[in-house]
């Protein structure tokens, strides 16, 4: 049997069961995973745009809506925010102080594109991102798997400079689409992988060689600017080949199978719950797989319109962006922190389901081996400082969690921008201190096995994480 | 550079003129005002040339400025906008005075466009009063520094036209280049839009590594959906006469028979239900069954049935069709129907839907017809109406192939009758007798897909030579412009490569075409440069380039074969020629598409997908298509541009003349109406799609209203709002109490608000009288509309007749001008800039002197040098 046919009939067998076969993952699939240096250690990240409720202490709305946890590192106190996650306490990790020093005068509206990088976007002019975190791991671990990466958001593509709908970026800094239809990601990971054959790839790479030269003579024809346009074109190919080589050792690897009875492939944002945890169900499936061990996972677009827009329906408001601007309304910071508390929900509905599913190595829950880390970078109405973060599990990578983590100085309560409602806060005076988030990149990195000792410009590790 | 030169300083006193007539009294009737606003117009005037057209180096004239300019600006302008205010971050007292190589070349239009509009200084500002003479020594020396160091930046090739296709560019190509009607680039990222909204702009359009795998899968995709291999297939045929069904459903368990004209029968006969027209004897009937039929030849017209289907309005015969119709190919389904009665204010169309109920609340159903086919014969002589469904475009049952029967594996059909009538005696309902289905479908064997492609040839036996053949053929759709041999010799080393591989000749080339999909000449768009000849000015494009800019503007799909054969003779920019081109594109239907993508992108109609407030499908479908038949009505009658901000027709369909309660319109097809003044509609403003985006999901939004018109109509799009904007505080129990227009200027009384808002806001409040979906009101929570306002010039606007009025009388250059923009950046697909100025203010001349006609100014755009030009 040649592989072109072995495939094929793979992927009939597939579509003819439709979705409803499936198979244990472990029986089937679980002995002929190509071996690779113990268990698997993974990331994934979680962004949401618009940051968080940050009620003034003087406001009545403080004592209950305000995102961040009271108390000390041990023994703080979540409010109706978080307090979804309070089954999970130990295995969760809050953070405060954190912000990327090179965006905290931009305006919040930016800031999807710098979460993961910490470049200097800037607020106007010439744009230029940088490498990811999600990327940098990627790149020393993606050989291993089928999909070095799995990057998804709910608007899906790239966006635009400064309103990125994705939050994964490439060594060049060039955005990597997002994708946002379940089936699609679906059929990515597990139906059609595009190496269904040797053959296939053989050809790709002739017609890749052929696409090269086409670029080369199409050059001499255009200006310099032009060419740089042209670039982003051979760029893709030559990317493209980079991917069919490393398909090339994928070919004899079967798909795995999956458990699809909680997907809903057809799902759409507007359908938030359905399709919130669809998506999650996925990262779920491509990590217990090992299909990948990256993902990013944006909820929405900064600013706008659109299908996030939606998202908050599932708690029954309407215009999830709208709600940061309307915390000053009857019940506005209420709305906001249910908006977030359901985000929350669905992160620990997710860490809970890692939690209690065995590592299928056999070494201890599948948790242990992941860290997961769900944020905005927005506290307070578009403040591009004192991000709100959530990490959990990471266990065997050496994070210690049931804390509360302060960083910086000056802002223990966080009232700095509490309370604020205008854009006067995100160009405001930096008053207090925060410590570079990049520090506590550049810690993930070396506990995922990334030798280094720098992110986005900055070195060095965060202490006690 | 003379022959480039247009004066841009208009006569001083025109501008005046303008300026000081802004607060003029504004004419009684629209019409009327229309008439003077165009007498205004300084486009109409002869104009002198103000500046001489050198043909050196233009030479920034600072020495007027010291002299001149700068003290009436100390004297009139810094007092705000300099060290101690800074009004609008603008302090003109730190702006170099050097346009041409300075950088403040952008703000200085600014004031120059607030000096022209009369908006600056501000009326209540008496000591900073602008004299006449003042206003004129600003004006003439700004307007001719803009304009030389706009003809310096047009010599320096700022933007690039050269760029990507875009998603709806790449799914059309596919679909005229293969002859295959599918939405192939569904699955590619959606781009990105620019300020304009436009969402081919050069520079927006981006490139990575999974996107350009999905332009390689899909072009594989394409071709394989585009030819065939081996002997034709055996079709899966379904064929369904409702004397069978009749026969079935009176056998049912359950069935509920009845005879015609029984006093009982009425229950029945409400509803859809079975009857033999002859016998009297009828059914009730919720779905039917069939299966395939083995050796039956498709395309039967069996003689009429007095057993029908009766469907009345949004019944539907719904079949079962169980688990047999292949995966892919097309569905062709033939129904044959006719009306119970033709009353001329009664319509009944058709509606495929197909669906699943796989398990307890496991169903889905879609639409899968692309429209609605209305059904116009009579009940004793129906017609057979006919649907077209790619199978593998539409969502199936996922559990077909089971070998189990749990989950349900069938599939049903339901041919729904989409109608307007009302019950009573004589009711229209849609009569159905025979029911034809058949996959996969072929016209004729091998399809005209793949004999496009594949040709019948003399050589058709000598692969070597017949794939040369093929591929210069397709190479030449594909890239838009003849291959040269070398190249279509590298795609046969990559065929000879392939072959071994393969079965057949056809699918190895599949392979190699596909290849072509990806190649950079296809999914770029590539101005290449015409011959050097001995013709003056700036570079222009080659002519296939040029057929190519021309159809992807007027297509959004590559050129046909005749502009190909145009250009490759050196014959499409011959004047007539040009002309002639444009206008039987126009005539095409696939012009519609630019009208459709135009009109959309240039509105930012799609923002009506993500509003939350409207949830009627139809009345969304109906605001949706209401600007874009305007438009193509403009287009197509050879109307003035001056219709979209006022008309005295709307186009309206059933639906959306209810929501407007304009009467006596029926049908779901939009159509010219003529309307009332009284009906409050007419032009674009008052468009219901407009006023819904422009809504906050509860009640009307003068400010995203105002911007919309700034931005869109008007193309002055007020600044960002800056850092330390107080927002509304609805907290506040003095606020709580305002109406939607008080708060507004409430906030607009704060000074930090008031520069930007008294510039936005009353534009929109003048649609106060319009609510969240663009119905008309008279009263908002029992207090009447207060629809007046005040612009920033003091001008009064009274509700949207008043806002037409000063428009029309006022604005109706910047209209044209906003016009000329918009198009001429969508024609171009980059974006413009300070050194596109001198083509673009010709061709508003222009316009304006051909009386405005839409159809002119593609014509006048197309026929530009900025058209033809390679930068």
């Amino acid at each position: 049997m040649n592989p072109k046919t072995l495939s094929l009939s793979r992927r009939s067998f597939l579509r003819g069961t439709g979705l409803a076969l499936a198979l244990p993952w472990l029986e089937t699939f679980a002995a002929s995973t190509p071996s690779k240096a113990g268990t698997p250690k993974r990331f994934l990240s979680v962004y949401h745009p618009d940051g968080v409720g940050l009620p003034l202490k003087s406001d009545p709305a403080w004592e209950e809506w305000s995102w961040f946890p009271r108390g000390g590192e041990k023994d703080f106190e979540l409010t109706k925010v978080l307090d979804v996650l309070e089954p999970l306490r130990s295995d969760i990790t809050v953070y405060s102080g954190l912000s990327h020093p090179a965006a905290r005068r931009v305006h919040g509206h930016s800031n999807a594109d710098q979460y993961l990088t910490g470049a200097a976007v800037g607020g106007q002019g010439p744009y230029q991102n940088t490498i990811s975190l999600d990327q940098v791991y990627a790149e020393h671990v993606g050989d291993l798997t089928r999909h070095a990466s799995l990057v998804m958001s709910t608007n899906g593509g790239v966006g635009a400079p400064r309103g990125a709908q994705t939050q994964s970026f490439n060594r060049e800094g060039r955005p990597i689409p997002a994708m946002n239809r379940p089936r699609q990601i679906f059929e990515m990971l597990f139906v059609t992988s595009g190496t269904e054959a040797a053959e296939r790839l053989a050809r790709s790479k002739s017609a890749l060689d052929l696409l090269i030269d086409n670029t080369r003579s199409l050059k001499r024809q255009l200006s310099s600017r032009d060419q740089e346009t042209l670039q982003h074109y051979l760029d893709a190919v030559r990317d493209t080949e980079v991917k069919l080589a490393k398909a090339q050792r994928w070919i004899d690897t079967p798909i795995p199978q999956v458990d699809t009875r909680n997907l809903n492939l057809d799902a759409e944002p507007k359908e938030a719950r359905i399709y919130f945890q669809t998506m999650y169900e996925l990262i779920y499936l491509a990590f217990l797989s090992d299909t990948t061990r990256v993902a990013t996972f944006q909820l929405g677009r900064e600013n706008g319109e659109g299908p996030h827009d939606l998202l908050s329906l599932a708690v029954g408001l309407s215009g999830a962006h709208g709600l940061t601007h309307a915390v000053k309304k009857p019940g506005g910071w209420q709305n906001l922190g249910t908006y977030n508390r359901y985000q929350a929900e669905e992160f620990g509905r997710f860490v809970q389901r890692l939690k209690d599913t065995p590592e299928p190595s056999g070494v201890s829950n599948m948790l242990d081996n992941t860290f997961a880390m769900h944020g905005s970078a927005s506290s307070s109405f578009h403040l591009s400082r004192n991000y709100p973060i959530i990490s959990a599990g990471g266990k065997n990578l050496g994070f210690t969690n049931g804390r509360y983590l302060k960083f910086g100085k000056g802002n223990e309560d966080n009232q700095a921008g509490a309370g604020i409602d205008t854009d006067a806060g995100w160009n405001g005076k930096i008053e207090v201190e925060e410590l570079p988030l990049s520090n506590l990149f550049v810690t993930i990195l070396q506990r995922l096995g990334v030798e280094t000792d720098t992110f986005g410009g900055q070195t060095g590790t965060l202490s006690r994480v | 550079m003379k022959s480039l030169l247009l004066p841009v300083i208009l006569l001083l006193g025109d501008c005046l003129a303008m300026a000081a007539s802004e607060k003029q009294e504004i004419p009684a009737t629209l019409e009327a005002a229309r008439e003077l606003g165009r007498q205004k117009s300084r486009f109409l005037h002869e104009t002198k040339a103000a500046t001489k057209a050198d043909d050196g180096i233009p030479l920034a004239n600072v020495a007027d400025f010291q002299k001149l300019v700068e003290p009436v600006i100390k004297r009139s302008c810094v007092g705000c906008h300099g060290p101690k205010k800074a009004e609008g971050k603008l302090r003109l007292d730190h702006l170099n005075a050097d346009l041409l190589k300075g950088p403040d070349v952008e703000r200085w239009r600014e004031v120059y466009n607030a000096l022209t509009k009369a908006e600056m200084p501000p009326e209540d500002s008496l000591e900073e009063r602008l004299s006449d003479s003042d206003r004129a020594t600003l004006v003439l020396w700004l307007g001719e520094e803009i304009h030389k160091a706009s003809l310096l930046r047009r010599a320096s090739k700022e933007q690039s036209a050269f760029r990507r296709l875009t998603k709806d560019e790449t799914n059309y190509a596919l679909q005229d280049i293969l002859g295959v009607d599918s939405a192939f680039a569904n699955k590619l990222p959606p781009e990105t839009a620019s300020e304009d909204g436009f969402k081919n702009r050069s520079d927006l359009l981006q490139m990575s590594a999974t996107q350009f795998q999905s332009y390689r899968d899909i072009g594989f995709e394409a071709l394989r959906r585009a030819t065939v291999h081996g002997p034709r297939p055996q079709p899966v045929t379904y064929s369904i006469s409702m004397k069978e069904q009749m026969a079935m459903g009176l056998s049912a368990k359950a069935a509920k028979p009845f005879i015609s004209g029984d006093p009982a029968s009425k229950k029945h006969t409400n509803q859809q239900h079975l009857i033999d027209t002859e016998t009297g004897m009828g059914v009730q009937v919720s779905e039917g069954k069939a299966l395939p039929r083995d050796n039956f030849a498709f395309g039967q017209t069996p003689p009429v049935s007095p057993v029908v289907w009766v469907l009345p309005a949004s019944g539907e015969v719904k079949l079962n069709l169980d688990r047999f119709l292949p995966d892919d190919g097309v569905m062709r389904v033939r129904v044959r129907a006719g009306r119970s009665n033709m009353n001329p204010n009664e319509y009944a169309s058709l509606r495929l839907v197909f669906s699943a109920h796989t398990s307890n609340n496991a169903s889905f159903s879609q639409t899968i017809s692309p429209r609605d086919i209305p059904v116009t014969a009579a009940s004793d002589s129906p017609e057979f109406i006919h649907f077209d469904i790619p199978l593998s475009d539409i969502q199936r049952n996922p559990f077909r192939k089971l070998t189990t029967t749990f989950p349900r594996r069938d599939e049903f059909l339901h041919i729904k009758n989409i109608s307007n009538a009302s019950g009573g005696q004589d009711r229209l309902n849609v009569l159905i007798d025979y029911v034809e289905i058949s996959a996969p479908f072929y016209e004729q064997w091998p399809p005209k897909s793949h004999t496009d492609i594949f040709f019948k040839s003399i050589h058709q036996e000598d692969e070597q030579v017949y794939g040369r053949e093929v591929l210069g053929r397709f190479l030449r759709r594909v890239w838009r412009r003849p291959a040269e041999k070398q190249e279509v010799e590298a795609f046969m080393a990559l065929y000879s490569r392939y072959r071994p591989g393969f079965a057949s000749f056809e699918e190895t080339m599949v392979e190699v075409l596909a290849t072509t999909l990806a190649s950079p000449e296809f999914l770029y768009l590539t101005p290449r440069q015409a011959p050097e000849s001995a013709r003056k000015g700036p570079p222009r494009i080659d002519e296939p380039a040029l057929a190519s800019r021309l159809s992807f503007f007027l297509w959004a799909s590559p050129p046909d074969e005749e502009l190909l054969k145009l250009a490759e003779a050196g014959k499409l920019r011959e004047p007539g020629i040009l002309s002639a081109q444009v206008k039987r594109m126009l005539d095409d239907p696939r012009s519609k598409r630019f009208v459709r993508l135009f009109v959309d992108q240039w509105l930012g109609l799609d923002r009506i997908n993500s509003v939350s407030h409207l949830t009627d499908a139809d009345l969304r479908a109906a605001m949706l298509e209401e600007p874009v038949a305007l438009f193509e009505e403009i287009l197509r009658r050879d109307r003035s541009i001056m219709d979209f901000i006022d008309c005295d027709y709307a186009m309206l369909n059933e639906r959306l003349a209810a929501h407007y309660r304009i009467p006596n319109v029926y049908g779901p097809h939009f159509r010219k109406v003529t309307i009332e003044r009284a009906a409050n509609r007419g032009g674009l403003l008052p468009c219901a799609a407009m006023l819904t985006i422009n809504s906050d999901g509860t009640d009307s939004h003068p400010v995203k209203r105002g911007v919309w018109l700034l931005q869109r109509v008007l193309h002055d799009p007020p600044p960002p709002p800056p850092p330390n904007v107080p927002q509304v505080d609805l907290t506040d129990p003095e606020i709580l109490k305002m109406t939607l227009k008080e708060r507004i200027e409430n906030h607009r009384n704060q000074a930090a608000c008031a520069s930007c808002h008294s510039r936005i806001d009353p534009w929109g409040v003048a649609f106060e009288n319009y609510d969240a979906l663009g119905a008309y009101r008279t009263q908002i929570k029992n207090r009447p509309v207060d629809a007046t306002s005040e612009l920033f010039n003091r001008q009064k606007l009274a509700g949207i007749d008043g806002l037409k009025a000063y428009l029309l009388t006022e604005r109706q250059d910047q209209i044209a001008q906003a016009m000329v923009h918009k198009l001429t950046a969508y024609a171009l697909g980059r974006p413009l800039s300070l050194g596109d100025r001198p083509d673009l203010e010709q061709l508003s001349a222009r316009l304006r002197q051909g009386n405005d006609r839409l159809s002119g100014l593609i014509q006048l755009i197309v026929s530009s040098e900025i058209f033809s030009s390679k930068d």
